[in-house]
């Protein structure tokens, strides 16, 4: 099974480029759960046409006690993607990272993979690794490689720096490793410069490299992936070339 | 405010469970909390305390550490530890705070292996639920790391789930004693009177016997790994006792015909006795009152309990308001119970105690008695 999270800045395009991959996945004929990891709970919204699922802690928040099904706290999106959001607390109370270790203890409760049999998961986390909920996702049994999204701005990479560091420091545990880099072009100036030079330096491959491209927003404005609208454009094939090359890694791991 | 007990007390949370599960095993047992939960632990709920040493220690968990992720620090006090006290093992367990925090048991008891080179386990409690929990996966995980398989005793018999928290002191004796009597071979009680030595010899037995449900899982374990059946219950009085040995010797002659379940239980839905606590235990006082003393009577877990008994049985109510709404509502002529349940018992019922330490602790412990293998006819009389 391939397990992959994916953490980055804020708004520097995880969800986009989960999402993608997701589609870009399922295209390719696997089956995947993508997981959103962000109090926000706008991961999975362009898998699913603008119609949301509803995150697990607002189902707790509702209902006042845990959901006994999947299909409560699930939508199937875009080329049966399981979506699950992890949702969060009321803003400015509560704990949010603890809120993603209860999601998934809950998931495992609901032997989310064994009933569904996902090829791959995909989990989508916010910004940085900033406490122990927020690292979940890397821990023994959940992703086993991240992928860092980042553009060639100096803030995203300096995230980029911190979240490498931070993976780093449970060099002892068996936690996932970071893969690489996608690489979210923002059209600034020697981008792929200034981005290779953080990834020669942590050495670190930059895994895909996707375009800055009016697709995407076309798209998303349409609730829908770029995989999904046109899976020829540069920025889908793009998202497929990731997608396939995950695959023969996964291949070989095995 | 479901779950809410106003009026009686909750029962030992799942860190006492690992305490007493893992007290006598010559571990290094510690719990990832403040400091002065120590006698939260082991001395409100642990009545070896005084007289018998283990290696129980606390963290000293601050909230800066907690604030700050300290891993680093609990690493290091935990190998200090264990190069100076040498255990057999170590075992982690937590508290509350902890799993707010997002505490990694496993990853953290990994680490602490590699540099102790001490085996280490990590027991995933939180202080939130019953000492069931806790005490089940510390002797299921104590047995998955030593027991091995070895020259199969004909008439073996390891004894899961017994700890002071369900049995008072002494009754290790008890069921050796009358294991003795209907030649059985005892191999290991696990864990009141037995050491790491007798779990590792756990695998030669014929037939294990859970006498609560923190053994069920060890037993569970024990019949996929090393195909050994398993008989829930517990040998209360003397004709049931008796019976229950028949059934064990039936099922080593034949252990195809595996049947863990021996108690009578759905026999007397009507019964007007009605006997509370934890699931075996209060299933085979039920079973040894109509063996012994033909009166008629039905077990009500208040505990996490196998499905066999919260299908068959009484039934499982966990919550005050729930337990106090049905004994409101079957108004049983008599209720057996630890003394504290008196206070929702209604008024016009015959309260028979019978002090559970799990429940009340020390406050009725001059008065546990032992019914192994008992005429238990003079305690209810």
């Amino acid at each position: 099974m391939i397990k992959i999270a994916l953490y980055g800045k804020g708004g520097i395009g995880k969800s986009t480029c989960t999402s993608n991959l997701s589609a870009a996945f399922s295209k390719l004929g696997l089956k995947v759960i993508q997981i959103g990891c962000d109090p926000k709970a706008d991961s999975t919204i362009n898998l699913l046409h603008g119609d949301p699922v509803t995150p697990v802690m607002d189902y707790m928040r509702i209902h006042d006690e845990e959901p006994d099904k999947i299909g409560q706290i699930s939508k199937v999106g875009y080329g049966g993607v399981v979506c699950i959001e992890t949702g969060g607390p009321t803003p400015g109370l509560g704990c949010a990272g603890r809120g993603i270790i209860t999601t998934f203890s809950l998931l495992e409760e609901l032997e989310l993979f064994d009933t569904v049999k996902p090829d791959v998961v995909l989990y989508d986390v916010l910004g940085d690794v900033v406490c122990g909920g927020f690292a979940a996702p890397i821990r023994e049994g959940y992703a086993e490689k991240v992928l860092i999204v980042s553009s060639g701005e100096k803030m995203a990479l300096y995230a980029a720096n911190n979240i490498n560091s931070a993976v780093k420091n449970f060099e002892d545990r068996s936690y996932a490793k970071v893969r690489g880099i996608i690489m979210n072009r923002r059209s600034v100036e020697n981008e792929e410069e200034k981005v290779r030079a953080f990834a020669d330096k942590a050495g670190l491959e930059i895994v895909a490299d996707i375009p800055r491209s009016a697709d995407i927003i076309k798209y998303e404005d349409m609730g829908m992936t770029c995989v999904e609208g046109d899976p020829d454009c540069e920025t889908s094939k793009r998202f497929i070339e990731l997608a396939r090359l995950l695959m023969s890694e996964d291949k070989q791991d095995d | 405010m479901k779950n809410v007990a106003r009026i009686i007390p909750c029962y030992a949370a799942d860190t006492s469970g690992v305490c007493s599960a893992l007290y006598e095993l010559g571990g290094l047992t510690v719990v990832h909390d403040a400091s002065g939960c120590n006698s939260t632990y082991s001395t409100h709920d642990e009545p070896r305390w005084y007289d018998m040493r283990s290696k129980i220690y606390i963290s000293a968990l601050t909230e800066l550490d907690s604030v700050l992720g300290n891993d680093e620090k609990f690493i290091s006090d935990v190998v200090s530890a264990a190069h100076d006290q040498k255990p057999e093992f170590i075992a982690l367990c937590g508290s509350p705070m902890p799993m707010m925090t997002g505490f990694d048991y496993d990853a953290v008891a990994a680490e602490i292996e590699n540099r102790s080179g001490i085996k280490t386990i990590a027991l995933h409690t939180n202080g939130m639920n019953s000492y069931i929990d806790g005490a089940s996966e510390a002797l299921c995980e104590i047995v998955k790391a030593y027991a091995e398989e070895d020259q199969n005793i004909v008439n073996g018999i390891n004894v899961l789930g017994l700890t002071p928290l369900d049995f008072t002191l002494g009754s290790d004796k008890d069921i050796r004693d009358w294991l003795k009597y209907y030649n059985f071979e005892c191999v290991c009680t696990l864990a009141m009177g037995s050491t790491l030595d007798d779990i590792r010899r756990m695998g030669s037995a014929a037939l294990n016997l859970v006498v609560s449900q923190s053994g069920m899982a060890a037993a569970e374990y024990m019949l996929k790994e090393f195909c050994i059946p398993y008989v829930c219950a517990v040998p209360y009085g003397k004709l049931f006792s008796k019976k229950l040995a028949s059934h064990m010797a039936s099922l080593i002659r034949d252990p195809l015909n595996f049947s863990p379940f021996v108690l009578p239980c759905d026999g007397f839905p009507e019964a007007d006795t009605v006997v509370i606590g934890e699931g075996i235990s209060a299933g085979s006082l039920a079973a040894a009152l109509w063996s012994d003393m033909k009166v008629e009577a039905k077990p009500l877990c208040t505990l996490p309990s196998h499905s066999f008994f919260t299908a068959k049985c009484g039934g499982q109510l966990t919550a005050e308001e729930d337990i106090e709404a049905y004994l409101k509502e079957t108004s049983p002529k008599t209720v057996i119970a630890d003394p504290l349940y008196q206070y929702i018992v209604p008024d016009n019922t015959r309260f028979i105690a019978l002090p559970h330490f799990a429940f009340s602790g020390r406050c009725f412990q001059k008065d546990m008695r032992s019914l192994i293998n008992k005429n238990i006819k003079e305690y209810f009389k």
